[in-house]
């Protein structure tokens, strides 16, 4: 937001205003939503914050110092989207079929209902009906200017994937492409479908890491990418949608520097997720003794690599390009200093959990 | 093709305390390959990122050629990217995955296929290009990769670890092959590793980062015979300088630098200098590179000053060169790098020389190479 657009506000709301950047966890604290999107506004005391851009780990709030009608918050929502993000009179049947099915993907979200069927209304060319791999695409572009128009994105996308792709805007930089999942074959360089769960999973993490590199690359910068399992969209859409949001979630929640999210990688996430902050607090004074075990870069890289490579020694010293020996020093020196010995499963598990909550600790 | 200049670039995240990258001036010559270098965290590859455009740069301004690019998209910087995830295209041959980024910036189609082939032909992998990714090996994919970035014929190639994924034999392979290809190519090449070894003998130059700061920005040579503080003394060259921490004395004239189980006369030009900064009568911290200290007899002979003696703890032969872990010299080992044939043993009591023209001295306090300052 530039300064003559924050001017303009000040003048029509009668109140100072400003911007500042806030973490994703600040804004949760204060009552904000898990996935703030652009407009979303919180009433405080005499008051008002609205979100005028989302990236991967703050927000730039718009904080006006008085309270607002929801008349207001509903007309600085509308002036604050990008222009581009409006629909727009020159955009195509198929621009706009795909944006009325987003928003019913979403307002079905906001109701919570998950196994909501798709409408006949929306046909897309008997599209929903074949096997679809979905994919969550979350742009992480840094001025507001830079916003693409939905024609571009999916030219691009049709080049990458096929022309029997579907491009659905949902949210603010948020939408769902669904591939054709003959793309599998194509992957494996055979004729036939692929069978087996893991050599698909594989496949479809190729292919999403495919997809970020090349939207990071040739298109729009950094972004995150969520991938499920082919489904048919027109009976499980918004559960798919529900999925991948919630992995996106998880795995930027608690592992920052990855960019390709994969719901069968983030279990034990989701379940340490839903446990009450005031308990993983609790478990977290119990458990470290130490409060500063895990401040070194040094030991949480190793123990993430320890973990990655199955707590396998030689593997793990082969991935740190350290010696063996090395590595049995750092473990041997981490039991020392916590009684927790990672060789054993026991205590492995117990230092994974706490690896994964110090992460999300430590970030907020 | 063109240079990279970073100016007084600060990049600090949100909720953080401390910026990830702190005041970082950088003029990068055109053409230049560009090491940087640095341990896990020291915000090398966040500086790569910066330049890259995947990251904001949260105070500074940053020049490709002579356009400020702060705002500027990355597919609008003029660069190409090589990271050590080489993520390949999977649906994609490897002529389609070379072909692709030309083909969205609508290029003529002769135009793509001369590129790709040229690219092929340099990288050797002109008999793959109908193969999907699933069927290439580590060492085929990361040259694919590489033809990716290079069939942009971008302005500047900025690559993030792009080695890291191969096994130590492919590596040292691969590396000479990129520095061979960066010299043919004649780009300039931004180039982000942890490894000192591929830092020595890749770039033109090297920029030694820690904690966000740069420690140092200067030619393989000049890290290595001029470190400017301890960490770059001890970060640059395997095995690393050892360290013996002592007193600078004055003693029939000469100053020597006195530990435990040593006592070696510094040579006059550097007592001088250490006479004039005021540092005799005090503690400092004495760095020997491993192949400074001597068992030759001729060189002890020589060198009757600077004799110590030290019982060997462990000795590695690799045949050409052996590394003795000495014990008795300051606190802890110190490394001797000698003739693979000088048939010393471990538990042997040994007398060696340490070439005291070679040594650095670094003040205890602010780790900065008294000598070099």
């Amino acid at each position: 937001m530039n300064k003559t657009q924050l001017q303009r506000i000040q003048l029509l709301t009668g109140a100072p205003a400003e911007v500042q950047s806030m973490t994703l966890s600040d804004w949760e604290r204060i009552g904000g939503s898990k996935h703030p999107v652009l407009g979303d506004c919180i009433e405080l005391r005499q008051e008002s914050l609205l979100v005028v851009r989302v990236s991967a780990a703050e927000l730039q709030v718009l904080r006006i110092h008085s309270a607002l009608t929801p008349l207001e918050q509903e007309l600085l929502k509308w002036a604050i989207q990008p222009s581009q993000q409006r629909p727009q009179g020159g955009s195509s049947d198929s621009e706009r079929q795909a944006r009325r099915l987003g928003e019913w993907i979403d307002q079905s979200l906001s109701l919570g209902e998950m196994r909501a069927e798709v409408p006949e209304r929306f046909e897309l060319g008997g599209r929903l009906f074949d096997g679809m791999i979905p994919f969550l695409l979350h742009s992480e572009q840094q001025a507001e200017e830079r916003e693409p128009s939905y024609a571009e994105l999916e030219k691009v996308l049709r080049s990458f994937i096929s022309d029997e792709m579907m491009l659905i805007p949902i949210r603010e930089r948020e939408w769902l492409v669904l591939g054709s999942d003959r793309l599998l074959a194509e992957v494996e360089g055979a004729e036939e479908d692929i069978v087996d769960h893991d050599v698909t999973k594989e496949a479809l993490h190729s292919l999403a890491t495919g997809l970020h590199q090349m939207v990071t690359e040739e298109w729009g910068g950094e972004c995150h990418v969520a991938v499920d399992l082919p489904m048919i969209p027109s009976e499980s859409l918004v559960q798919t949608v529900a999925t991948l949001r919630d992995t996106m979630y998880l795995g930027r929640k608690f592992h920052a520097g990855l960019h390709v999210h994969l719901p069968w990688m983030v279990h034990l996430e989701r379940l340490l997720s839903g446990i009450p902050e005031g308990t993983r607090l609790r478990f977290m004074e119990e458990m470290a003794a130490r409060p500063d075990l895990f401040t070194e870069p040094e030991t949480i890289s190793t123990l993430d690599a320890f973990f990655a490579m199955d707590c396998n020694v030689s593997e793990t010293a082969k991935k740190l390009f350290i010696h063996r020996n090395t590595l049995l020093y750092r473990l041997d020196k981490l039991k020392q200093e916590t009684g927790l010995d990672v060789r054993s499963f026991n205590d492995a598990v117990l230092v994974r959990i706490m690896l994964l909550l110090y992460k999300v600790t430590k970030r907020k | 093709m063109a240079g990279v200049r970073l100016e007084h670039v600060y990049k600090k995240y949100p909720g953080a305390d401390k910026a990830s990258v702190t005041d970082f001036n950088l003029d990068i010559q055109d053409k230049e390959f560009l090491v940087l270098v640095g341990p896990s965290g020291c915000g090398k590859s966040t500086t790569l990122r910066m330049i890259a455009g995947l990251e904001e740069i949260s105070e500074g301004k940053l020049y490709i050629g002579d356009r400020v690019v702060n705002d500027v998209a990355p597919k609008d910087r003029d660069i190409a990217m090589v990271f050590q995830s080489y993520a390949l295209y999977p649906h994609m041959n490897v002529y389609q995955n070379m072909a692709f980024g030309l083909k969205l910036r609508k290029f003529r189609k002769d135009e793509i296929d001369r590129r790709v082939r040229e690219a092929a032909r340099t990288l050797e992998i002109e008999h793959l290009l109908d193969r999907k990714p699933k069927a290439l090996s580590g060492g085929q994919r990361q040259r694919v990769a590489l033809g990716r970035a290079i069939v942009r014929e971008p302005q500047v190639f900025l690559m993030d670890e792009p080695l890291s994924n191969l096994d130590a034999k492919l590596r040292t392979q691969m590396r000479a092959n990129i520095s061979k290809l960066m010299k043919r190519l004649e780009t300039t090449c931004i180039y982000v590793t942890h490894d000192q070894t591929e830092a020595m003998t890749m770039g033109d130059r090297i920029v030694v980062m820690k904690d966000g700061f740069i420690q140092q920005a200067a030619t393989p040579e000049e890290l290595y015979n001029h470190p400017v503080n301890l960490f770059v003394a001890g970060f640059i060259g395997a095995p690393a300088m050892n360290f013996i921490t002592g007193q600078l004395v004055e003693a029939g004239g000469a100053v020597h630098f006195k530990a435990t189980g040593v006592d070696v006369e510094v040579p006059e030009g550097k007592a001088k200098a250490l006479r004039a900064k005021g540092y005799v009568g005090r503690e400092v911290i004495m760095g020997v590179r491993p192949e400074d200290i001597h068992e030759e007899p001729v060189f002890i002979e020589a060198s009757p000053k600077s004799i110590i003696n030290a019982n060997i703890e462990v000795s590695e032969n690799l045949g050409h060169e052996m590394f003795l872990y000495l014990n008795g010299l300051g606190k802890d080992n110190v490394i001797a790098r000698v003739d693979g044939r000088s048939g010393l043993q471990e538990g042997q009591n040994v007398k060696l020389a340490i070439d005291m023209n070679k040594i650095h001295v670094f003040d205890l306090d602010t780790e900065l190479n008294i000598l070099e300052n």
